[in-house]
């Protein structure tokens, strides 16, 4: 006994590994089939939930970059003063000093009103601060003290902040985040308990041929590893089908919103999107590979 | 080449398969193992290619202790034991090359080794010229000798064979018998495993004999069924 099983791999072998490997997904197509749309289904909800909870996150993020809070200040303060109050608040990020005539001109081009006829009226806006928040969670209590200080305008719109939506944002993505992570463990058991199940029939119908190789001297790698390429190819064909259908739907999505729901800022980078494709289907060979082993080890051994 | 030392085999329903069981067979010898249905023939026979081990003593082949193989050994012992069975167990959807190559295959043999060898098989149990049929249109016998040549193709040091006879009739089984004599005559220690007295008596071999599992005769030449 001078060889190893393992050691002996030759091309040869490997062809014939492979041809083991079509001929159990042959044998068992249907089941094979039924394995692969469980797959394609698995993987395009949850891959659905990963684009929902990356979009979400995604607005999350750009309303709290656009967390401030706007303080108007009154006609006789003296803007130094009221900058230096609101930068010693240590919960301050920035602040930048908007003259009314700034604010104005900024209206104006978000509007698309004609400057020079505005011009012929008188500017309404007073001077102000923009705040940047280092927490936006502060903001309502922040907004709260800012109205404290000396020459901010005390009136009703004086501080004014749009938070909440951010906070409801980011509440509503960490709920989804945390949905996808329990669908990805429900669906990668229910995944993995249909990969095995057709592994074990796939084990069953070719059991006289197992039994045949167990008794020539076949390793038991080499019994296996058929078996491991059909469950990861089940994998990656099931896995690969979502992700096309995924990426498909998802850029349709896209251009439908970016052509008539402008407000919504969905994230489209073709290079992330690539990599959530591989992402995915990476997953599904891993799904595949271990829904093979789970069959392999609970029903090899009774042949 | 094939020890047992006190070997006793109890299944888990209690029932004592072996019982004490000692014998030697050597190097390029033929022994038959006889004795009625149950009397433990089988799992004699299964306890040197280790597909049971034993509940107490040793199994030795070529002078390692089977029943101590850690799991990934067990195929390169099976490797050196080729193994016949009543039931032939072919593959019905190879030829009869594809089924002794298979043999070679699942060893990870390259396809030139498998060139060399299967033809050498088959011409050994002169089955060359049925090379390219499958196993439903061989009769019993020619079934029987692809086993054989599975069997061979990997140049086994012992052949063990459980019942090969038993689904054949008796002159198909006698020619059967002297094809495994021969291979012994080659250096390959043969175990045949039958309870088909003619064949027994006429090959005057060595008979180990079996009753519920404790050796009763064990004549090294000439033995016959009878006497077990």
């Amino acid at each position: 006994m001078t060889r190893r099983g393992a050691a002996t791999t030759n091309l040869d072998t490997v062809e014939f590994l492979l041809q083991q490997a079509w001929q159990s997904i042959t044998r068992n197509g249907l089941m094979a089939l039924a394995a692969i749309c469980n797959m394609v289904v698995a993987f395009a909800v949850l891959g659905g939930f990963v684009l929902l909870a990356w979009n979400l996150d995604h607005m999350a993020r750009v309303q709290t970059e656009a967390a401030v809070i706007n303080v108007e200040i009154t006609e006789d303060a003296i803007p130094a003063d009221v900058e230096a109050a609101l930068n010693r608040d240590l919960r301050v990020k920035k602040t930048e000093y908007v003259r009314r005539k700034q604010a104005f001109d900024a209206l104006a081009d978000r509007m698309g009103y004609d400057k020079k006829a505005l011009e012929l009226l008188e500017n309404p806006l007073p001077d102000s601060f923009v705040v940047w928040p280092n927490n936006p969670d502060d903001i309502p209590a922040l907004a709260q003290d800012i109205r404290q200080i000396e020459g901010v305008n005390t009136g009703e719109n004086g501080v004014r902040y749009g938070g909440q939506v951010t906070e409801k944002l980011l509440v509503l993505a960490r709920g989804v985040t945390i949905s996808a992570l329990a669908l990805l463990v429900l669906l990668g058991a229910a995944t993995l308990l249909i990969v095995g199940t057709t592994i074990r029939l796939t084990i069953y119908a070719r059991r006289r041929e197992i039994r045949i190789m167990q008794l020539v001297g076949a390793s038991n790698w080499f019994i296996r590893v058929p078996f491991l390429i059909e469950g990861m190819l089940q994998g990656l064909t099931g896995a690969g089908v979502a992700a096309v259908l995924l990426l498909v739907g998802y850029s349709h999505i896209c251009q439908y919103v970016g052509e008539n729901l402008e407000f919504i800022d969905l994230v489209y980078t073709p290079e992330a999107l690539g990599l959530f494709g591989i992402a995915i289907v990476l997953v599904g060979i891993v799904f595949g590979a271990a829904g093979a082993m789970l069959g392999l080890r609970r029903y090899l051994s009774v042949i | 080449m094939i020890h047992l030392q006190g070997v006793t085999v109890i299944y888990p329903d209690g029932t004592a398969a072996l019982n004490q069981v000692d014998l030697s067979i050597e190097r390029g010898e033929f022994a038959f193992i006889t004795g009625p249905s149950g009397s433990g023939k089988s799992t004699l026979l299964q306890l040197i290619y280790r597909e049971l081990v034993p509940t107490e003593g040793k199994v030795l082949v070529d002078g390692q202790d089977v029943a101590k193989l850690p799991p990934w050994r067990v195929p390169l012992l099976r490797r050196k034991v080729g193994v016949v069975f009543q039931d032939f167990r072919l593959l019905p959807e190879k030829t009869v090359w594809e089924n002794v190559g298979f043999a070679l295959d699942v060893v990870g043999a390259s396809r030139r080794e498998k060139h060399r060898k299967v033809p050498i098989a088959l011409e050994l149990v002169s089955l060359s010229d049925k090379a390219d049929s499958y196993p439903d249109n061989l009769s019993g016998g020619e079934q029987q000798r692809v086993c054989i040549a599975r069997a061979l193709v990997n140049s086994p040091a012992a052949l063990l064979a459980d019942e090969p006879t038993g689904n054949l009739d008796p002159d198909i089984s006698l020619e059967l018998t002297e094809l495994l004599a021969s291979i012994a005559e080659t250096g390959t220690t043969v175990v045949m495993a039958s309870h088909d007295k003619v064949i027994v008596d006429k090959m005057q071999r060595r008979v180990i004999g079996l009753v519920s599992g404790v050796v009763v005769r064990n004549d090294k030449e000439g033995g016959s069924y009878d006497e077990s």
